[in-house]
């Protein structure tokens, strides 16, 4: 039962799949594509927990109206928040939204346009704690806030707190729940969408702060910010954007005194729909319908994941055999090559190196795509590993196996290509398949090059549905068996290596 | 005689370490046919001998000719000889080694078929109508597709004087063939080495088996400390060495 429901789910998705670019150029209108990042969370930009094919939130209506304006078609483009802003640079994306604030260091990498949002840090607390109503009171205790946020900031300015850096909303409020944290002080939509509506929460206190959204560009685009300048003040002025934020429950104090807009609020729809299909729903049936009803988005990354692993495996296990040839039988200057290569690139974070490849190779007309530029980074770091892996092999077959080639008259590459490979191959298989594996799971950090793949959609769907546990149960069975016919495979292949020795 | 030797060896030097002489100068003849025994203590230099007769060991002065292949350092020669002259000295050589060194990820036979057909190209079944006769010749006619840690050593070896036979060398070196074996097997290894002596084939085989010596060898080369002592017909070095230093050699031996 249980798997043709998935199965006719993964089909209807393949067809939607198929059918969206056809939709897409039916339009003939030109595409307005945006940058975010739908890890994010809500209300920004997050995906619809009842369909979860489908994205919404603020940020999503707010563009939606943007590009009508322009007369253009928006394209969602994935990427990592921290990438957003380079990702303009590199021409990935026209404009990035993602509760962008606008500062002084930001305006220096980007152009902002006019603001189109205005909020606040909003203080949260456990039930029963509600005395710790401002930054004085909470001296003493232990505050929460996302790592490099202006709440962070803020709370590090104000002295006598103990702060604590997160990457991710849920996780603080669960832990200001049970008691790890005091309070938690984040961004005012945020706390709307996941402190108040917890039984075990209170919001408490004035708005601390102040923070302008803005839009980002890259520097070049004048005219399309002067356009989108116009057009949200054109919304602004026709109370499109006020509708939004009624909609979503975010109009503050502080956007009705920029907006001057003094008018009561209207019920907050989206927000009650959010939260009905967000918690609305238990029994292990109710939740085993909506895990199958996510299979497919997750059974797409863990394809991608998949593809990246054993393209760049295959990258790695190929330039790592020659980076091993090269330091054992190179000469000097081929062998030191060899060396400064696996020393660099073993001894810096992947992280990096993923990032320099994909932002930083533009600067020098180099521009990769996403996929090319995981695959080149995961191939080339692992290729340090499988090239240590290859000269332990090779060093373990004994010197009178190349004495012996020799004497029979066999040269360097026919010795090492009918007599040390095959015996190294024996003590190679089994890290390299441990290499694979760790690979399958490093390649994760891809998605700060916008590539969505298996953690990245479980991610997104995690701070969408606010179900790390379940969802990463399901995440971690699917990783397993990602690998287990990969491992099957080297068990086969070690078997065949190791024939002489049984 | 007439004709000059099949090998030539000049004033061979060489030192792994500067300063420190394995070779000091060995001067040495082989009459085709002929199957020679280097003696001497271990670390006397017979092995490397050996080695930088067919190239798996470099040399610093001297000179080495087999047939017409020539290799020279030193002197007027500059620079290090090139792969060609090492491959022209080599082809001529087939080496067996203490260790065996089979290769174990191959069968006997595929050990016998890989350097002919590598080398050589022939096809497989052309390698076979070598190979299996020569296994045939060794006794291994029931080990054909055994892995070589599933057989004895003595087999082994056997297996490994196939392997070098199968390439047709005029010349065949043995360093130390029985050293990992008990004297049975010693026996059936030197039984092979017996019957390629009556064949006809040039031998250069190095030992601590005296009574061995003694029953093939035609010639006998006593070596110390990286030079020959004393050179000629094995019923004169073993039963009356004229040097003091081979007759306390053989006293400690017996």
């Amino acid at each position: 039962m249980m798997s043709t429901r998935a199965v006719q789910a993964f089909g209807s998705f393949l067809f939607a799949i198929a059918l969206s670019p056809a939709l897409l150029f039916a339009a003939e209108q030109p595409v307005l594509k945006w940058g975010g990042d739908c890890d994010g969370g809500a209300p920004y930009i997050f995906r619809d927990p009842e369909n979860p094919e489908r994205l919404i939130g603020f940020e999503v209506d707010l563009v939606e109206a943007l590009a009508k304006k322009l007369g253009r078609k928006p394209e969602f483009i994935q990427n990592q928040w921290d990438g957003l802003v380079p990702g303009l640079k590199r021409g990935d994306y026209d404009i990035a939204i993602n509760g962008i604030e606008i500062t002084e260091e930001r305006l220096r990498e980007a152009s902002f346009s006019i603001p189109y949002f205005h909020t606040y840090e909003q203080i949260s607390v456990r039930k029963g704690d509600e005395a710790i109503q401002s930054l004085t009171a909470a001296r003493g205790k232990i505050a929460g806030a996302l790592t490099a946020s202006l709440a962070e900031r803020i709370l590090e300015e104000a002295g006598g707190i103990e702060s604590r850096s997160y990457s991710s909303q849920t996780n603080l409020y669960e832990d200001l729940a049970n008691g790890r944290l005091d309070l938690v002080l984040m961004d005012q939509p945020v706390a709307i969408y996941y402190a108040d509506p917890d039984p075990r929460l209170r919001s408490v206190g004035e708005p601390i702060g102040r923070m302008s959204y803005g839009i980002a560009l890259k520097k070049e685009s004048r005219e399309l910010l002067a356009s989108i300048d116009r057009a949200l003040k054109e919304l602004k002025a026709e109370g499109v954007l006020r509708d939004i934020y009624d909609r979503w429950g975010i109009w503050n104090p502080l956007v009705a005194r920029e907006f001057k807009d003094a008018s009561p609020s209207r019920p907050a729809r989206e927000l009650e729909r959010y939260l009905i299909s967000r918690d609305g729903f238990s029994g292990w049936k109710a939740k085993l319908s909506r895990y199958s009803s996510y299979l497919p988005l997750l059974l797409e990354g863990a394809l991608t994941t998949v593809k990246l692993s054993v393209l760049g495996m295959t990258l790695a296990v190929v330039l790592g055999l020659l980076l091993a040839l090269a330091r054992l039988y190179g000469g000097p200057v081929l062998s030191t090559l060899s060396l400064v290569y696996v020393e660099v690139f073993r001894g810096t974070p992947l992280l990096i190196q993923l990032f320099l490849l994909f932002y930083g190779l533009p600067y020098l007309g180099i521009k990769l795509s996403p996929l090319v530029a995981a695959v080149l980074g995961l191939g080339f770091n692992y290729a340090a590993s499988e090239a240590e892996v290859y000269r332990a092999g090779i060093l373990s077959v004994p010197q009178g196996q190349a004495d012996a080639a020799f004497s029979l008259g066999l040269n360097r590459r026919r010795t090492l290509r009918h007599v040390i490979l095959p015996q190294a191959m024996r003590v190679v298989l089994p890290p390299m398949t441990n290499d694979f594996i760790a690979l399958l799971k490093d390649s994760s950090l891809v998605s700060i090059i916008t590539m969505v793949e298996l953690t990245k959609v479980y991610g997104q769907l995690a701070s969408a549905t606010y179900d790390h546990l379940g969802l990463g149960i399901l995440t971690a069975i699917l990783y397993f068996l990602m690998g287990l016919p990969f491992v099957r495979l080297a068990r086969r292949a070690e078997r065949r290596a190791s024939l002489g020795w049984r | 005689m007439a004709t000059p030797p099949f090998i030539e060896v000049q004033g061979l030097q060489k030192s792994y370490t500067p300063g420190v002489p394995v070779l000091r100068g060995v001067d040495l003849k082989v009459r085709k046919g002929q199957s020679t025994f280097l003696v001497g203590r271990s670390g006397c230099g017979k092995s490397t001998l050996l080695r930088c007769l067919n190239g798996l060991e470099s040399f610093d002065l001297g000179k080495i000719r087999v047939g017409k292949a020539e290799l020279e350092r030193g002197g007027g020669v500059r620079g290090k000889p090139g792969l060609k002259e090492i491959r022209a000295l080599r082809d001529h050589f087939g080496m067996v080694f203490q260790g065996f060194n089979l290769f174990p990820h191959l069968t006997v036979l595929e050990n016998v078929l890989l350097a002919p057909q590598v080398v050589k190209g022939l096809s497989r079944s052309e390698a076979e109508e070598v190979a299996v006769p020569l296994l045939e010749k060794v006794g291994l006619k029931a080990q054909l597709l055994s892995y070589p840690a599933k057989i004895s050593g003595g087999q082994q070896q056997r297996a490994a004087i196939a392997r070098a036979l199968a390439m047709a060398p005029e010349v065949m070196l043995y360093d130390e063939p029985t050293s990992a074996l008990d004297t049975w097997l010693s026996d059936e290894v030197f039984e092979v080495v017996r019957q390629l002596d009556a064949e006809g084939m040039t031998q250069i085989v190095v030992t601590h088996e005296l009574h061995f010596a003694r029953e093939v060898a035609e010639q006998v080369v006593f070596m110390e400390d990286g030079m020959v002592v004393e050179a000629g017909p094995a019923a004169q070095v073993l039963k009356d060495p004229e040097d003091p230093r081979t007759r306390a050699f053989l006293r400690k031996l017996q």
